[in-house]
């Protein structure tokens, strides 16, 4: 209950304190550590900035092979013009990751017999095929394919291309050197069929090696369209095993859910032992592993929802406005007339961890705004015992009381990652127990 | 005797869920917007039934004693279950932050059983009356249709519970005409788009649209009164649902679906005549019109 108490005032001070945050008030904790998308083996990420039926789509690009060799085929729901199509540098998504990422944080015992501090701050693509030259609108028109659009931006060549039929669209694709795995056929087929268009993309290599780019940039797409959806089904086409999907939502009205979905807090406000501060990322991975078995692996993962004017504790500074367009937020500068928020303070982020599977997961994802602001991150408390000289009677029995709370924090710790509870009694340091010698305080 | 009454086992099960959902499903429903649900919605029907109950027998009300002796008749306290459970049904379903976004919906819910009638019956099912007011009248509120998940467990749940009050009531012939023809159309459009069949069955085991079917629909006071007019109803229910998801794009199709279809009640209770559901009827032997009209 006490963390409780803790945990409500510092939002309370939190709400206070929003812009200029000085770690050295927040009360929430020191910030130590977090638990970002580079603990995951080609996690995508994409952000998606949504305002009544207007959306911005990010997509990171975590391609590692040649540049030569990069191509990508999204479904999305309209046609795009060049003007539609953005190419933005990666350190926005890293800079949504860190900033929403789960969270460790210290707090420190003061002497018992009487009356601390440090402070620091510190996340791969939807459909790899294999690329291409340039298409060939003479056979296209017989495939039933159109190319509706063509362009470059940036780094990328850009075709837009719509379909009536699976059959001929595969075969277009592996005729201009697209090639794309067995069974995506019938997988092209439902996107189709829903009137889908196909945003394909791979890299022009003059205007890569010519701007000495080193890696390949993510793709934001604006468009207009009342499906609130993201197409994973074609992603889990050559994949093996789970999946790891980061989603930024970002919305003015406040969280975003998945509607076919069911969405799960991850475990969160828990205090752990003081060890787990050099093995968070281990720490972290073993927790959501273990949630995500628990759940029989058919749940997504709420991970923060937080209004972006600010944060407590943070994880990393507050998005500024710059930064905020470029992830995508077209609604800063015009408040709309049901908005009681104005300024920058009207930007709400929900961060949802997918691990998916073909099997657990048959459906594309489905997406609701809603107007729920309430408040969540993944939170992890650390508190270090008063290592100091115990000089009064209340000495003993403060040693006796962090024993026990250094044993609930180990019971936590295996509850959460499914550790033995052996091992991780053994890297605890449970304090000597020094009783005050009788004779101290006759003379005091 | 009390169990006689199925609206007490309706009370029960839907209770039963709310707690299983809170604990265990992770909803972020709070206890204190409950509470406001439950008593905004039992004060809103004793205050208007008491009000019904006076201008029914102001003539043969001479003192002030026998006056306030409405509000603790019976006629008025047992149409307090009723709004139990379409509170129930509310807490269940609406999901808001604010205190007044609550109350609206509850007061709305209850008062349109008063408001919208015809030949002596409501043709709204108040629950649903009033998610559809919160929604398009308010900011503030939203429904989760991804909030049961679909895990088996909760599919055979939501199944036996409600085979056994609605086997009480005797009105599942709503129910099973809606989930048929609802899964039928998405099987269909399934077919037609390619998916493989694991996509249908994740989308039709959606425990919201169990719920949605087995208690909602189901509310026999609000549906048509004979067997015929239910079939056609439930039918008329699933296409629209179906059109709304699908080419509306709407989350809350369902919802939206039953609030649209249910002034068809009217027409359709004009067409097909039928004695009025009660619902204390089958267990008494007492004159359907000696006993209490309930609302």
């Amino acid at each position: 209950m006490k963390i409780l108490k803790v945990l409500f005032s510092c939002l309370l001070i939190g709400a206070i304190l929003f812009f200029g945050i000085k770690p050295a008030l927040a009360f929430c904790g020191f910030y130590v550590a977090k638990a970002d998308s580079s603990l995951y083996n080609q996690a995508s990420q994409v952000i998606i900035a949504r305002d009544g039926d207007r959306t911005v789509l990010t997509m990171s690009n975590d391609y590692q092979g040649e540049a030569e060799d990069f191509a990508m085929v999204v479904p999305v729901p309209v046609i795009l013009e060049e003007g539609q199509v953005h190419i933005g540098e990666s350190e926005i998504l890293e800079r949504l990751d860190g900033f929403s990422a789960p969270r460790l944080v210290e707090y420190f015992d003061r002497d018992p017999c009487e009356q601390p501090r440090r402070n620091r701050f510190s996340t791969r693509g939807i459909q790899e095929l294999e690329s291409a030259r340039l298409p060939t609108p003479q056979t296209s028109a017989k495939l039933g394919v159109t190319v509706e659009s063509q362009f470059s931006v940036g780094e990328y060549d850009i075709v837009l291309l719509s379909a009536t039929e699976s059959d001929g669209l595969e075969t277009w694709l592996i005729e201009n050197d697209y090639q794309i795995p067995e069974g995506a056929k019938e997988l092209l087929q439902p996107y189709i069929k829903q009137d889908l268009k196909f945003f394909v993309a791979k890299v022009n290599l003059e205007e890569f090696d010519s701007n000495g780019f080193e890696k390949l940039r993510p793709i934001s797409i604006a468009y207009e369209s009342p499906k609130f959806m993201l197409p994973i089904r074609l992603g889990m086409m050559n994949a093996q095993g789970d999946q790891d999907l980061l989603v930024y939502l970002l919305s003015p009205k406040g969280q975003v859910e998945l509607t076919n979905y069911r969405t799960v807090k991850i475990p969160s406000n828990t205090q752990i032992p003081e060890f787990v501060q050099t093995e968070f990322k281990d720490f972290y991975q073993s927790m959501f592993e273990q949630s995500y078995e628990q759940e029989n692996k058919q749940v997504a993962f709420l991970e923060y929802a937080w209004d972006m004017s600010s944060c407590d504790p943070c994880s990393a500074e507050p998005l500024n406005q710059e930064e905020l367009k470029d992830a995508g937020v077209f609604w800063l500068n015009q408040p709309s007339p049901n908005n009681r928020w104005n300024g920058n303070s009207n930007v709400f982020i929900t961060r949802l961890h997918v691990r998916y599977n073909r099997e657990n997961f048959p459906e594309d994802l489905k997406f609701q705004s809603t107007s729920d602001r309430s408040n969540f991150q993944g939170r992890y408390v650390i508190r270090h015992p008063f290592m100091g000289e115990l000089t009064c009677r209340a000495g003993s029995d403060y040693q006796k009381s962090i024993v026990k709370r250094q044993e609930t924090e180990a019971q936590n710790l295996a509850r959460l990652t499914g550790w033995d509870i052996q091992d991780i009694r053994g890297k605890i340091i449970f304090p000597e127990s020094k009783p005050v010698p009788w004779w101290r305080n006759i003379w005091e | 005797m009390l169990f006689k009454d199925a609206r007490v086992s309706q009370i029960i099960f839907l209770g039963l869920f709310l707690l299983l959902g809170v604990s265990t499903r992770d909803w972020t429903v709070q206890s204190n917007l409950i509470l406001v649900v439950i008593s905004s919605c039992l004060i809103a029907q004793w205050l208007l039934s008491a009000i019904v109950e006076y201008a029914k027998s102001r003539d043969e009300l001479t003192n002030i004693s026998s006056k306030l002796n409405i509000l603790t008749s019976t006629k008025v306290l047992i149409s307090l279950r009723s709004a139990l459970i379409t509170s129930l049904g509310l807490c269940l379903l609406l999901r808001s932050n604010s205190y007044q976004t609550m109350m609206l919906a509850s007061f709305l819910a209850i008062s349109s059983k008063f408001l919208f009638r015809h030949h002596n019956k409501h043709f709204f099912n108040p629950a649903n009356f009033g998610i559809i007011a919160a929604i398009t009248l308010t900011n503030d509120a939203w429904v989760s249709p991804g909030q049961w998940g679909t895990d088996w467990w909760y599919l055979l749940l939501f199944l036996g519970l409600g085979g056994v009050v609605l086997k009480q009531v005797g009105r599942w012939d709503t129910s099973i005409a809606f989930l048929l023809a609802y899964g039928t159309l998405e099987a269909l459009r399934n077919a037609w788009l390619g998916w493989s069949w694991d996509v249908w069955q994740h989308q039709f085991m959606s425990g919201s649209l169990l719920l949605f079917a087995l208690f909602m629909l189901t509310d026999p006071r609000s549906i048509p009164n004979s067997k015929q007019g239910r079939w056609i109803w439930s039918l008329a229910i699933a296409f629209s649902t179906f059109i709304l998801q699908h080419y509306f794009y709407l989350s809350t199709a369902i919802f939206w679906s039953l609030f649209i279809i249910s002034p068809l009640t009217v027409l359709l209770d004009m067409v097909w005549t039928a004695p009025r559901f009660n619902w204390l009827r089958s267990n008494s032997r007492v004159p359907s019109s000696k006993l209490p009209l309930t609302t």
